[in-house]
């Protein structure tokens, strides 16, 4: 007999009784929900910015090039100096990437990222610093509300991005930027 | 370090406990830091109106998914294949590790990154790739320092909770040649992400664990903080994921209502930094799936037994439960500590000590997110193991005798009546030695006037 055979038959004995799946109906908290978003963002260590949009986001990008930094962006309208490369690996000394976020979650800070939107899927994780760009009205409530909302087709990734990476598993000091990107900032347009 | 030793060697409870509590300032301080989190798992949970709604719902859900497994096995395996993604069965740790072991030989993999997974440790994966040949490398810090230190975790989400900053310098510097002394935090975080990083670009395969996996869609979340995960699935073209046949969730409704509490319990977080949904392989890349039974459909075989596979591994009940707070990770005899370890590892104890290492006070109970009636179950393994005849040596002598004793009222009051005078009239220290273990860190109690039967007749009586 096959292990999944023999897996899938163990459980036809499963000693309880067969339970019903419960509806989920969570109220969510609609008060100020881009307030809720800023500080459970804050929280997370990623930082808001409410006001100038696109253009405040490519005036910050123009002066990190003069910089010299390696800027890449996956959203329309904002510029950088770095194209997709045809590796994944080839992104390994980018400075700042710039990417869309679909959906925000108020209750946790969190980002909705699908693939479809990051050319290589490690953008998000390999570079040192992440800016995400958020339309104001796809700010929801709470996570329920956003599953509803994400996209994930057949043979995607996608991600929930909640700040920039962080451990805290030295003596349970927190340390911002483990080994994923080492700061977030987020521009509502 | 003697510490693997030490943890890896079975042992009574409470004589590794022994082992650990000889240091009682290092045992404060493991306590403290472990009870930070409880406190702010407290703040986070307090923090949600719905919290309890929440861990109804958790219960529910995951007790609905359990009684209808094959078919949402069955179902995730269909959609998962749809998806591109390989599924493999595995009726143990040795087949799991059997399975990896020919994916990597085929592709040829010299060097694997793996992000955590408590399901590779209880296969014994990494030993069983090192002695093929493959480079194992553990990304989440915690477990890349435990693993430079040649030790197993102690705890499940802050697997070296048990070191100092001072230790993991000299560590550091002696493997990865940082600073002598130096032990910032954040220096050595740096450092890590230096070595690490090289190994994340120059790695063959990755492996994850899996926090959910989603039946309907046919894909898995895994939850990191680092992004260890992440970085390594989406770097080299061969990304490998193994889960218990308990990660199953019908939906995605259902895995958000897990992710809502995980971290929340887990760390005081609302959420965990990354949640990533993997339906599907990377271009050109390829995808696995290890579904592993190892012991799991047994357990379902059991009407208490059966709820333990509700855990989502938050560590929340390790976070507060008193007994695991004093005496290390390294006292339970498998590689999962603390209550929850108890639960799903009593049967394989051959000690048959770690059911005691409860006080059943149900604080972890209370705690968890998805109501795995824990103190339930480890008062069950205490009956299973009286009814295998397999009570440890002592309990197996005076446990029955101190039933009889206790149901005789005759013989409790007389022996009470006795002990009280004893108390009043005899030296302290002539009566400590009668309390045993009990009595090596307490004063003996002062004796009541009379019985509590004596004082309920007179005061409340007819």
């Amino acid at each position: 007999m096959s292990s999944k055979q023999s897996i899938l038959n163990a459980l036809k004995s499963v000693a309880v009784a067969p339970q019903a799946m419960p509806p989920i109906n969570v109220s969510p908290r609609l008060d100020d929900v881009i307030g809720q978003f800023e500080t459970n963002l804050g929280t997370v260590a990623g930082t808001l910015h409410r006001e100038g949009g696109l253009a405040a986001l490519q005036a910050k990008v123009d002066e990190l090039i003069k910089e010299g930094k390696q800027v890449i962006s996956q959203v329309e309208g904002v510029t950088g100096n770095r194209s997709a490369p045809e590796t994944a690996h080839e992104l390994k000394d980018i400075d700042f990437a710039v990417i869309p976020g679909d959906v925000a979650v108020a209750e946790n800070g969190a980002i909705w990222v699908n693939n479809q939107h990051l050319g290589h899927r490690v953008t998000p994780f390999i570079c040192e610093n992440l800016f995400l760009v958020v339309s104001a009205d796809k700010v929801v409530a709470n996570l329920h509300e956003a599953i509803k909302q994400i996209g994930l087709n057949s043979g995607e990734f996608g991600v929930f991005i909640a700040g920039p990476s962080k451990t805290a598993d030295i003596e349970q000091a927190l340390v911002v930027g483990a080994h994923g990107a080492c700061s977030l900032n987020v521009y509502l347009i | 370090m003697s510490s693997q030793t030490t943890a890896l060697n079975s042992g009574v409870h409470a004589k590794k406990a022994d082992i650990f509590c000889k240091d009682e300032a290092r045992v404060d301080w493991h306590s403290k830091a472990l009870w930070v989190l409880r406190e702010k798992r407290d703040r986070a949970a307090g923090s949600l109106p719905e919290w309890e709604q929440l861990r109804q719902l958790g219960s529910e859900m995951k007790l609905h998914t359990l009684t209808h497994l094959g078919e949402y096995l069955e179902t995730f395996e269909k959609n998962c294949q749809a998806n591109g993604i390989v599924v493999h069965w595995a009726k143990d740790g040795a087949e799991h590790n059997q399975i990896v072991h020919s994916i990597l030989a085929k592709h040829q993999v010299k060097k694997l990154v793996k992000s955590k997974s408590m399901l590779t440790e209880e296969c014994h994966l990494n030993p069983y790739l090192e002695s093929k040949g493959i480079e194992v490398i553990d990304t989440d810090l915690g477990e890349r320092i435990i693993q430079l230190a040649k030790q197993p975790p102690s705890h499940i989400v802050v697997p070296a909770i048990h070191m100092k900053k001072e230790e993991v310098g000299d560590l550091f510097h002696d493997k990865l040649g940082t600073e002598a002394g130096a032990s910032d935090p954040t220096y050595l975080t740096r450092a890590a992400r230096a070595h690490l990083r090289e190994q994340f670009l120059s790695a063959d395969a990755a492996m994850t664990g899996v926090n959910m996996a989603i039946a309907d869609k046919g894909a898995v979340v895994v939850c990191t903080n680092e992004g260890n995960a992440d970085m390594g699935a989406n770097l080299p073209k061969l990304q490998l994921h193994s889960m218990g046949i308990d990660k199953m969730v019908p939906d995605l409704d259902s895995a958000a209502i897990l992710l809502r509490t995980l971290a929340r319990n887990a760390t005081g977080q609302p959420i965990t930094t990354y949640s990533s949904f993997y339906r599907g392989p990377q271009d050109g890349g390829e995808m696995h799936i290890i579904i592993v039974d190892n012991g799991r459909t047994d357990m379902l075989k059991d009407k208490i037994l059966a709820e333990s596979l509700k855990c989502i591994r938050c560590g929340g009940c390790l976070n507060t439960c008193p007994v695991y707070r004093r005496s290390g990770g390294y006292s339970y005899n498998y590689t999962i500590p603390g209550p929850i370890g108890i639960a799903v590892g009593a049967q394989a104890d051959d000690t048959h000590s770690i059911p005691w290492a409860c006080t059943l006070c149900g604080s972890c109970s209370y705690v968890c997110p998805t109501k795995v009636p824990l103190d339930k179950i480890i008062h069950h393994h205490r009956r299973l193991k009286a009814k295998a005849g397999k009570l440890p040596y002592g309990k197996r002598n005076y446990m029955p005798l101190v039933g009889n004793f206790m149901a005789s009222e005759t013989m409790l009051n007389c022996s009470m009546s006795v002990a009280r005078t004893a108390l009043r009239i005899l030296p302290g220290s002539l009566l400590k030695p009668f309390s045993g273990a009990w009595g090596k860190y307490r004063e003996l109690p002062v004796a009541p006037k009379s019985s509590f039967e004596a004082w309920f007749n007179k005061n409340r009586g007819q």
